[in-house]
C-alpha cells in the first residue's frame, strides 16, 4: 500500500522536524501572559493600538503615522487593528476589558468622551475615569460643506431653502452631530440628521447630494473643498483656520458653536505608571520627528501633546461647556 | 479610458509576493476542483483566516484563484471517472466521459483547458471594459440605491440558486437577523447580545463563514456511503487534434458570451452558466443525438461557460458591492476583513486592488492553461489521497485558524455551532449560501434602509420616486412575484383540459 | 438509482424528441446525482417540526424586536429592522409549515447521523479543554476518533496518522508561525 507508506514516512519526517524545532520554541504558554510585569516593558512583545473607526478616516491615519515611530522606539511591532462601531464605543469597551500591561492601546476620540455623553441614556456612556491617558496627540476642526449643484453657500441660503434641511453626520454623538445640530438650532432652519459611519462616507453622500450639507472634519474634506467639488459654508473653529482663511467662522456669524474633535492614547485603567511614562516618552519621541510634524501639516491638525491629566481637564470642561449650550436650546443628539 | 490604472495593475501582479499567491490560489483550486467533498466557498471560507496577515490585495488574488481554478480542477475527474469534482463541471460528465472511453480523454482535456481559458479571459477583458463604467455612477448610488440594490441581490441569489426556493429565502431572513446582533449604530441600543460581551461588537463573519461552509460540510459528508474510486481511464495526448478544435470552436465563443451574462446575474455563477450553455449546444446541434456519446463540443460549451462566469461574477462584487453567489460572499467578506468595502467607489479609490485583482485573472488563467495540461496525472495522484485522511486535518485546521483571528476561544465555540447548524440546514434542504449572503449584506442593508427613511422624512414612495432605485425595486416585486404566479397559472392550465 | 451522466439523459431525449435539456431538468439530473449516496428523504413530519421550529425562532426575533422599540417611518428605531425580517420569516415559515406534506428535500436521520454527532462531540471536547490543557492532546484525540471510527481506517494508520497530523501542526502553527494558540510543550 502505497499510500500507507506516503503516510508513514510523512509522519516521521515531521516529527523529527517537529523535535528540531521544539527545541528552539519555547515551551508551553499556558497561562501565561501575566508574567509580563512593569519592570521590563516592552519585554519583545508587540503593542496593539485600537482604533475605533475605519481604515482610511482621519483616526486611523494618525494612528498610524504614530505607531511607526513608537514602534521604532520601543523596538517591538506596533500594530493598530480597527475596531469600528458606534463612535468607537465598541473599541474602548474592548479596551477596558484588556489586561492593563501598556500592550493593548488606543487612539481615543473627544467626540466620545464629550459629546456622545449627550447623546446616549445617562449610565450607557463611557466615563473617561475608566482609562489612564498616555498622551493628548491633536485636534481637527469641522467645516460644513455642501455639494456646488445644491445652490446653498452660505448660512442665509440655508434659512431660504423653504423646506427641511438633510444633514450628514459622521455618526450619532460625534461633533459632527453636535456643530450641526447646535447650528440648525439656533438658525431656527428644520433640519433631520442622517448618521453614517465615518467621515469617508458622509463626504460620498454630500458629493452625491444624498443630503444637503453635512460637517467633515478639515483634514477630510479639504481635498475636495479645494478641487472644487465641495463648498464649504462655516467652520466650526474658534478662529478661521488657517488652511481656509476665506471661509467664515460660526462664530463670526453669531452663534456660540465652537466644535473640535481632539484625540488621545488611551490604556486600560490600572496600567503601572513606569510602563504610562515609558509609553509618553516613545510617543512624545514620535510627535518630535520630521514627517509627522509634515503628516499634521498635510491634514490641517493642531498638535495638542499635552499630557494625561491636561488633556482630562480640556475634555471634562468641554463635556461641561456642550451639555450647557444642549440644555439651553433643548437639542435632542441621540435616544435619551 | 485612461490606461494607466490598468497597468500600473500589472505592476501589483507582477510582485512576487502576489504572483506567489496567485500560483498558490489556483494549485489549491485546482485540488479542491479535483477532489469531491469541498467546494470553493467552503475552502475559501476555510483559508479565510490565513489571509489576514496579508495584504488586501495578495489575499483577494489567492482567493480568487482558489475560486477560478477549481473550475478547472473540477473538469479532470468529471472526465476521467465520472465523478464531478464541482457543481459546475456536473455536466462535463456526460460527453467528456464518454470521450474518455472512446480514448479521447487527453482531447476533452485539452479542449476543456482551452475553452476555460478562453472563457476567462473574454470575461476579464470585458470585466476591464465594464467596471469603470459602473463607478462613473458611483455617486448616484445613495442610501435608496444600495437598498434596493442589497435587497433585490439577496431576493435573486435565494430565488435562483438551486434548491427549495422558500427554504432559500428564509435562510436569508436568518441571515439578516442573525446581522443584527450587536450594538445599533444609530441608536447605540444592544440588540440580541443576551448581555455577552463577546456578542456585542456583532457576530464575527469568519466564524460564521467556516462554520456554515466548511465544518457543515465536512459533518454533512460524514453521513455518505464510501463510493469506490473506480480507476482513471489513462491519458494520451492532450492537444486536441486541430480537427476537434474547429468543431468546438463555436461553443468556445457562445460559452464565452453566455457564461459572461449568467456569471452577473445575481444567483448565476458557474452552476448554472455550464448548464444552460450545455443546453444551447444540445438545442442548436445538427445531430443532438451525438450528445452525451462523446460530442467535443458538449465538453467545450460548459467548461468555457463556468470559467466565464466564475470570473464576471466579480462584476457585481467589485463595482456595486452585491456578491453574486456564495462563494463571493466569503471574498466579501474577506474584503471588508482588510477594511475594503465592496462599491461603487472601490475603482476610483483603490484602484490598485481593483485593477491587481482583475489583472491577476489574466496571468492566473496563463498559469492553469500552462499548468493543467501538463499535471494532468499529477492531480488525478491527488485522487488517492483518502477523504478519510483529509477531514480530520481540515477540521484541525478549521478549529485553530478561527482561532487566531481574534485569539479568542469563543470564536471556536462559534465555528462548532455554526458547523452544526451548517449540517442541520444541509439536512433540512436549507442552502447555508443566501443565510451568508445575507449576513454579509444586512448591516449595509439596514443601515441604508433607516438612512433613506430619514433622507425621505420617513415617507417610504421616496425608493420609487428616484429613478435607479425605482427601477432596482420593479425588478425586485417581478422576481418575487413571478415563481409564485407562475405555479398559480400552470396549477390551472394543469385543472383545465 | 438514477446515474448521472449520459445514459438517463440518454433516455430523457429518446422518449422527448426535441431533445431539449431545460434549465429545470439540468439542475434537477445535478440534485439527482448529488443526492445518489445520501439517506432517504424525510417525511411530511420531520417538514413541520422543522417549519414549526423556525416559527419559533422568528417569534423569538419578533418579540425581541419589539421590545427594543420598533419607532415609526419618520424616527425609526432599533427595533425596526428586525422586526420587520422576523415578521417575514414567520410568514414564510407559516407558507413552509402549510406546504411541508409537499417538500421532499429534507433528509431522515440514519445511522450515519450518530457519526456526525460523534464528530460535533470530538469538537467540543477541542474547545472545553483547549485553554487548560493545551491543542496537542485534544487535537490528537480529535483525529484519532475521526480516522479511526468515523473514517475506518487501521488502528495503525489511524495512530501514526494523528500523531503525524499533531506534529505537523506544531511545527506549522507554534514553531514556525508563533501563533498564541494554547500549547502544552
Amino acid at each position: 500500500m502505497t499510500g500507507n507508506n506516503g503516510v508513514t514516512r510523512w509522519a516521521a519526517a515531521s516529527l523529527a522536524l517537529g523535535l528540531a524545532l521544539s527545541t528552539t520554541a519555547c515551551g508551553g504558554n499556558l497561562g501565561s501572559g501575566a508574567n509580563s510585569g512593569a519592570q521590563d516593558f516592552p519585554g519583545g512583545q508587540p503593542v496593539t493600538i485600537y482604533v475605533g473607526q475605519d481604515p482610511g478616516g482621519s483616526t486611523d491615519l494618525i494612528a498610524r503615522a504614530l505607531a511607526k515611530g513608537v514602534s521604532d522606539d520601543l523596538g517591538v511591532a506596533v500594530t493598530v487593528e480597527n475596531k469600528p462601531g458606534a463612535n468607537g464605543a465598541l473599541a474602548a469597551k474592548e479596551l477596558a476589558g484588556k489586561k492593563p500591561d501598556g500592550h493593548t492601546l488606543m487612539v481615543y476620540n473627544g467626540s466620545l468622551a464629550y459629546i456622545t455623553p449627550l447623546a446616549v441614556p445617562p449610565g450607557e456612556a463611557i466615563d473617561i475615569a475608566g482609562y489612564e491617558i498616555i498622551t493628548g496627540i491633536s485636534q481637527d476642526d469641522y467645516v460644513l460643506v455642501t455639494a456646488p449643484s445644491s445652490g446653498m453657500a452660505t448660512v442665509e441660503d440655508l434659512k431660504k431653502a423653504g423646506r427641511p434641511i438633510t444633514y450628514g453626520t459622521t455618526g450619532v454623538g460625534t461633533g459632527s452631530q453636535l456643530s450641526q445640530a447646535l447650528l440648525f438650532a439656533q438658525t431656527g432652519v428644520t433640519a433631520t440628521p442622517v448618521p453614517f459611519d465615518g467621515g469617508s462616507p458622509t463626504l460620498t453622500a454630500v458629493l452625491g447630494g444624498q443630503v444637503d450639507v453635512g460637517s467633515i472634519q478639515l483634514g477630510e474634506a479639504i481635498e475636495q473643498i479645494k478641487a472644487g467639488k465641495l463648498k464649504p459654508i462655516v467652520t466650526f473653529a474658534e478662529k478661521r483656520p488657517s488652511y481656509l482663511p476665506d471661509t467664515p467662522t460660526a462664530v463670526e456669524q453669531g452663534y456660540t458653536i465652537p466644535v473640535q474633535q481632539s484625540r488621545a492614547i488611551f490604556a486600560p485603567k490600572g496600567t503601572p505608571q513606569s510602563v504610562q511614562d515609558r509609553l509618553r516618552a516613545s510617543f512624545q519621541k514620535a510627535f518630535g520627528a520630521a514627517d509627522y510634524k509634515k503628516f499634521n501639516e498635510d491634514n490641517q491638525l493642531t498638535p495638542n501633546e499635552v499630557d494625561g491629566t491636561k488633556l482630562r481637564e480640556q475634555w471634562t470642561a468641554s463635556l461641561d461647556g456642550y451639555r450647557k449650550v444642549v440644555d439651553q436650546f433643548k437639542i435632542t443628539l441621540g435616544k435619551k | 479610458m485612461d490606461l494607466s490604472p490598468v497597468i500600473d495593475g500589472f505592476g501589483v501582479v507582477l510582485e512576487p509576493a502576489n504572483l506567489l499567491y496567485c500560483l498558490i490560489g489556483v494549485v489549491i483550486g485546482m485540488v479542491i476542483g479535483v477532489l469531491p467533498g469541498l467546494g470553493p466557498a467552503a475552502t475559501i471560507a476555510i483559508l479565510l483566516p490565513v489571509t489576514i496577515g496579508l495584504e488586501p490585495v495578495t489575499s483577494i488574488i489567492m482567493l480568487a484563484g482558489i475560486f477560478y481554478g477549481a473550475q478547472y480542477g473540477g473538469t479532470i475527474t468529471s472526465v476521467l471517472l465520472r465523478l464531478p469534482g464541482e457543481a459546475s463541471s456536473v455536466v462535463t460528465v456526460f460527453d467528456g466521459y464518454a470521450l474518455a472511453r472512446q480514448g479521447k480523454a487527453g482531447t476533452a482535456l485539452g479542449i476543456a483547458a482551452i475553452g476555460s481559458f478562453f472563457g476567462g479571459t473574454v470575461s476579464i477583458v470585458a470585466l476591464s471594459l465594464l467596471a469603470p463604467l459602473v463607478a462613473g455612477v458611483a455617486l448616484d448610488f445613495g442610501p435608496p440605491e444600495y437598498t434596493a440594490l442589497a435587497l433585490l441581490g439577496i431576493l435573486l441569489v435565494s430565488t435562483v440558486s438551486s434548491g427549495h426556493r422558500l427554504k432559500a429565502v428564509i435562510a436569508a431572513c436568518l441571515g439578516l437577523l442573525l446581522a443584527t446582533v450587536g450594538r445599533d449604530g444609530f441608536t447605540g441600543a444592544e440588540r440580541f447580545t443576551f448581555d455577552n460581551l463577546s456578542l456585542a461588537d456583532g457576530l464575527d463573519f469568519v466564524p460564521i463563514a467556516m462554520g456554515l461552509f466548511g465544518l457543515g460540510e465536512i459533518l454533512h459528508n460524514l453521513e455518505e456511503r464510501h463510493r469506490a474510486t473506480p480507476a482513471p481511464v489513462a491519458v494520451a495526448n492532450v492537444w486536441p487534434a486541430k480537427a476537434d478544435l474547429k468543431q468546438s470552436s463555436g461553443a468556445i465563443g457562445r460559452g464565452s458570451a453566455l457564461g459572461f451574462v449568467l456569471g452577473i446575474l445575481p444567483g448565476g455563477g458557474a452552476t448554472l452558466a455550464s448548464l444552460a450553455a450545455y443546453a444551447l449546444e444540445k438545442r442548436r446541434a445538427k445531430e443532438p443525438e451525438r450528445f452525451g456519446r462523446g460530442a467535443v463540443e458538449g465538453v467545450a460549451a460548459p467548461e468555457t461557460a463556468n470559467n466565464a462566469a466564475a470570473t464576471s461574477s466579480f462584476i457585481p462584487l467589485l463595482t456595486l458591492g452585491i456578491p453574486a453567489n456564495a462563494t463571493m460572499a466569503v471574498i466579501f467578506g474577506a474584503l471588508l476583513i482588510h477594511g475594503v468595502s465592496p462599491g461603487p467607489q472601490l475603482v476610483t479609490q483603490e484602484p490598485e486592488l481593483f485593477w491587481g485583482v482583475v489583472n491577476s485573472m489574466y496571468i492566473g488563467n496563463i498559469l492553469l492553461l500552462i499548468m493543467s495540461i501538463p499535471l494532468v496525472g499529477l492531480f488525478v495522484k491527488i485522487l488517492r489521497v483518502r477523504a478519510t485522511l483529509l477531514a480530520p486535518i481540515t477540521v484541525l485546521i478549521t478549529l485553530i485558524g478561527v482561532y487566531t483571528v481574534n485569539n479568542d476561544v469563543f470564536d471556536i465555540v462559534l465555528v462548532i455551532v455554526f458547523g452544526a447548524v451548517g449540517y442541520l440546514m444541509k439536512k433540512f434542504g436549507f442552502d447555508p449560501g443566501p443565510l451568508v449572503l445575507a449576513f454579509v449584506l444586512g448591516s449595509l442593508l439596514e443601515d441604508s434602509l433607516r438612512r433613506s427613511l430619514l433622507i425621505f422624512d420617513g415617507d417610504p414612495t421616496g425608493f420609487l420616486t428616484r429613478p435607479i432605485s425605482g427601477v432596482l425595486l420593479a425588478i425586485f416585486v417581478l422576481v418575487a412575484l413571478l415563481p409564485p404566479v407562475r405555479a398559480a397559472l400552470s396549477r390551472r392550465r394543469a385543472r383545465q383540459p | 438509482m438514477t446515474e448521472p451522466g449520459s445514459r438517463s439523459n440518454g433516455d430523457k431525449t429518446a422518449a422527448d424528441p426535441p431533445a431539449e435539456l431545460s434549465l429545470a431538468d439540468a439542475v434537477h439530473e445535478v440534485e439527482q446525482a448529488e443526492h445518489d449516496l445520501r439517506p432517504p428523504a424525510a417525511g411530511p413530519v420531520t417538514n413541520a417540526v422543522v417549519a414549526a421550529v423556525v416559527i419559533l425562532l422568528g417569534a423569538a426575533a419578533l418579540l425581541g424586536s419589539w421590545s427594543l422599540g420598533v419607532g415609526s417611518a419618520r424616527t425609526p428605531d432599533a427595533g425596526m429592522w428586525p422586526f420587520l425580517v422576523s415578521v417575514v420569516l414567520v410568514v414564510l415559515a407559516v407558507v413552509l409549515l402549510v406546504t411541508a406534506k409537499r417538500t421532499s428535500d429534507a433528509e431522515r436521520f440514519s445511522r450515519g447521523s450518530w457519526l456526525v454527532l460523534a464528530g460535533l462531540v470530538t469538537m467540543v471536547v477541542f474547545v472545553a479543554v483547549v485553554e487548560h490543557i493545551g491543542f496537542e492532546i485534544p487535537a490528537a484525540l480529535l483525529c484519532f476518533v475521526w480516522l479511526r471510527f468515523l473514517g475506518h481506517e487501521g488502528w495503525r494508520t489511524s495512530i501514526i496518522g494523528s500523531a503525524g497530523v499533531v506534529a505537523a501542526f506544531y511545527v506549522i502553527f507554534v514553531a514556525a508561525l508563533s501563533v498564541p494558540i494554547p500549547h502544552l510543550f
